[in-house]
């Protein structure tokens, strides 16, 4: 499989990364920003996802108005967003349309106006946001789940959080900004029919002498695991499961991802198998690996009917414990099929591929060729998992529950 | 990108878009049944027979099926709609052969009692999912309101008690009849081998007999809302309020569809539109959206509104200004070229992944027999001026009475 990879390093710091597609129409672009939520002081939880949506309201010579028409002039898709670790601004065009789009990314990020007048309204659409979140039980859940399991500030919402939102003044959204919003720590990824020499330079010409600012230490606090039973008016019954494993960047976090793979990964998975196709006990249940950079979680998700929830997380349980010891070297070869089509797929989207070689810088300091991701998939044996399973069973487990009853949370949970 | 067509002796089309630069093969079965070719007594079975699909054949089990798509690397899966049910695969393309053996053995499945029974359990599941979720019910609700007695007004899932009363026999039944050759197409895109496709679809296929073709009653597009104004649902749990809103649009093969998509992301789109100015941006909405659905013989204009409970009724009166202002005042050419490029470089950016034209493909050549490359679409969409635009908005008036179904906390949201 034969690549076309570049990374280069600004003189002010700043990352860029890029795949040429040559088959593809489109590019898509990433800007990676530090100013994640994770930097939300205390008491003002929403502040980083209050400051993305206002880096969009008017930007340079752009009314707020203006942003939104000037990437549409062009038919650009885009979107912003902000989650624990970074505020990201994406795009996807016809290859033709990068340099029309870069200088309004550059506006967005250098130039962002905070205008007073636009603040109540971008306010009201965060707070319409988390009303909305109210209403999605499997958003809850797994919400409700991070915030007792993962170390603060990592398991915050990064959406915010209603009564501290309300309190957010313009100055708050300010202060935010100047404290993250800086090319420290960015990632420009581009992907696509790209010509790299140029956009490097249409980027070092936008952001070359922007000025990296002031580091920002996390301090994490000590979390989990704990369980938690959410009141809700639902059918339904929601419950998750979180337990601790390696981050991306560990070494073994190829045997832990397909662990949990085999565990709850594909329709031929252990739950999939024992909870849906067997028992009929729900639609939804899977397993699922969700990293940062320096710790990682793994999840479990199930959505039932009220009566048949403890059932289904006792099924659950069942299998978490009988893993260890009890994989077969076809359910090995089957996640190596499935990530090896999965990786190869991504050449088929421009989007798919920023968003990965982003992701890798983040976490690894470098780009990964597939090449070398498949070889080191190809490379596990089952006696490689059972040792890693062996030395890292799933212990320690959160569990939170979402419905009308609160669920008997077993007190011999594996540990 | 190639199109290449070939039909079995017993009516099946076998069809293929190929491209030489995809690193990927879809392939999928397109039948041509769905919710609107049910009765009252085989509501929800589609999508139903959909699930029972993947329970395996008299000689593959349900596990198999799954063990084989996921030891293929397949991203495969199904879905239902009211007038189509799809089963399709991803796969690598030297899977290919074996991923049309599978996906061919499926659409012959075994209907085990037992199996039956267990899944019955799943569609319920499914039904309460989606109940829990916003819009609540409002969507199919709105939907039965809008077609009324056209066949088109039934939900794809069914309701709790039709699937709790479904006998297997009925099944059976309806799937001898509906699964026939001469209404389903085998359909792949990307880098597809054509020649082992069709030589698969003989093997495997072409014993199939020929039935005459199942009926779908057709009828005419309804102009105007069946049951006119406001029904409501009461959900306490609600934290906003939700509305759906109908009123008539263009069909499927009216070639007003494609003026009408573009009017829909001109008035509705999820950013830059006139609605999101109007109600989004400003922080008044959590969503208010307009979007354009078509059927064979039928199209809707579908907005869709979420908000605080307490502004549902005067935000509707909201978008209802919107739209009659769209009718009464010429749109400006700006705003028209700025939809238009929106809708082109989806053509563009979707067109590029053959997981996509699967979909495209199967489906007008399913309902129409017909191909349109990306190329095609994208003249079209390039071609549509502002007087389209204007004529669809005076021949599908969107500030029409629609059919209006609101979910929230108190009934007099």
């Amino acid at each position: 499989m034969k690549q076309t990879l570049h990374s280069a390093t600004l003189g002010n710091g700043i990352t860029v990364v890029g795949e040429h597609l040559p088959d593809l129409e489109s590019v898509a672009v990433a800007f990676v920003v530090d100013a994640g939520a994770v930097h939300d002081p205390t008491g003002k939880c929403g502040v980083a996802a209050l400051s993305g949506e206002m880096c969009l309201r008017g930007a340079g010579e752009r009314t707020s108005r203006g942003v939104v028409e000037a990437f549409e002039a062009v038919g650009a898709q885009w979107s912003q967003g902000v989650s624990s670790t970074h505020a990201t601004f994406t795009g996807a065009m016809v290859a033709r349309h990068l340099p029309a789009v870069l200088p309004i990314y550059a506006d967005i990020l250098r130039r962002p106006l905070l205008p007073d007048d636009e603040f109540e309204a971008a306010k009201q659409m965060v707070l319409q946001t988390l009303a909305g979140i109210e209403d999605d039980p499997g958003h809850r859940t797994i919400s409700a789940l991070r915030r007792i399991h993962c170390p603060a500030p990592w398991g915050m919402p990064p959406e915010g959080i209603t009564a501290d939102v309300e309190s957010l003044t313009n100055d708050d959204v300010r202060a935010f900004l100047a404290g993250h919003l800086h090319a420290r720590g960015m990632i420009v990824s581009i992907a696509g029919r790209i010509d790299w020499d140029d956009a490097v330079k249409r980027l070092d010409d936008l952001f070359g002498d922007w000025q990296p600012g002031p580091d920002a230490p996390i301090i994490d606090q000590p979390r989990g695991p704990s369980s938690r039973h959410v009141p809700h008016d639902s059918q339904q019954t929601h419950v998750a499961l979180a337990w601790s494993v390696p981050p991306y960047r560990d070494e073994t976090s190829y045997e832990a991802t397909a662990a949990l793979s085999i565990l709850g990964g594909g329709t031929s998975s252990r739950l999939f198998t024992e909870v849906r196709e067997r028992r009929g006990l729900c639609y939804t249940v899977s397993a699922g690996y969700q990293t940062r950079r320096h710790f990682a979680t793994a999840t479990c998700y199930a959505g039932t009917s009220a009566e048949r929830a403890q059932e289904t997380l006792d099924v659950i349980l069942a299998e978490i414990d009988r893993l260890p010891g009890s994989l077969t070297g076809e359910e090995l070869d089957r996640v190596k099929a499935r990530v090896k089509s999965g990786l190869v797929m991504q050449q088929e989207s421009s989007g798919a591929r920023a968003t990965a070689l982003a992701r890798q810088w983040y976490h690894l300091g470098r780009i990964q060729p597939l090449v070398e991701e498949l070889e080191r998939y190809d490379r596990l044996t089952v006696a490689g998992l059972e040792s890693w399973l062996a030395a890292h069973p799933p212990r320690d487990l959160s569990v939170v529950s979402l419905g009308r009853e609160p669920l008997e949370v077993p007190r011999a949970l594996p540990a | 990108m190639p199109f290449l067509h070939e039909r079995l002796a017993n009516g099946l089309d076998v069809i293929a878009e190929t491209s030489d630069s995809a690193v990927s093969t879809s392939v999928g079965f397109f039948v041509l049944t769905g919710a609107r070719d049910e009765s009252d007594d085989l509501w929800g079975t589609s999508h139903f027979l959909e699930h029972m699909v993947f329970k395996g054949t008299s000689d593959i089990s349900g596990d198999e099926i799954n063990r084989r798509f996921d030891a293929m690397g397949a991203a495969a899966n199904a879905f239902t709609s009211e007038e189509d049910t799809v089963y399709y695969a991803t796969v690598l393309p030297e899977q290919q052969d074996d991923a049309v053996d599978l996906l061919a053995r499926m659409m012959r499945p075994a209907l085990r009692a037992e199996d039956f029974e267990t899944e019955r359990l799943v569609i319920l599941e499914e039904i309460r999912m989606y109940d829990d979720q916003p819009p609540f019910g409002a969507d199919d609700r709105c939907r039965a309101a809008f077609f009324g007695r056209h066949p088109l007004a039934r939900s794809v899932l069914g309701s709790t008690d039709s699937i709790r009363a479904l006998p297997i026999d009925a099944m059976r039944d309806y799937h001898r009849r509906r699964y026939a050759p001469g209404t389903m197409v085998l359909a792949a895109s990307g880098a597809v081998d054509f020649r082992a496709l069709v030589a698969a679809a003989r093997r495997l296929c072409g014993d199939w007999e020929p039935m005459p073709a199942a009926g779908r009653v057709v009828r005419d597009a309804p102009r105007r809302a069946a049951r006119p104004g406001i029904e409501r649902i009461v959900r306490p749990q609600a934290s906003l309020g939700y509305a759906v809103s109908m009123v008539a649009g263009p069909a499927e093969d009216d070639p007003d569809r494609h003026a009408a998509r573009l009017l829909a992301i001109l008035l509705g789109d999820s950013s830059g539109s006139r609605l999101y100015w109007e109600l989004v941006d400003t922080g008044e909405a959590e969503h208010a959206g307009c979007a354009h659905d078509d059927f064979l013989d039928a199209g809707l204009f579908v907005t869709q509104l979420s908000c605080d409970p307490a502004d549902v009724t005067p935000l509707l009166a909201r978008i209802a200004e919107t739209y009659a202002a769209a009718t009464r005042e010429p749109i400006a050419p700006d705003e028209f070229d700025r939809a238009r490029n929106k809708l082109a470089s989806r053509v563009v950016l979707a067109g590029e992944k053959p997981r996509r034209r699967l979909f495209d493909v199967g489906l007008e050549w399913a309902h129409r027999r017909r191909h349109r490359s990306v190329a095609d679409t994208l003249h079209i969409v390039e071609s549509l001026s502002l007087d389209d635009v204007h004529r669809v908005l005076a021949t599908w008036p969107l500030d029409a009475p629609g059919a209006v179904v609101v979910a929230g906390p108190v009934a007099d949201a």
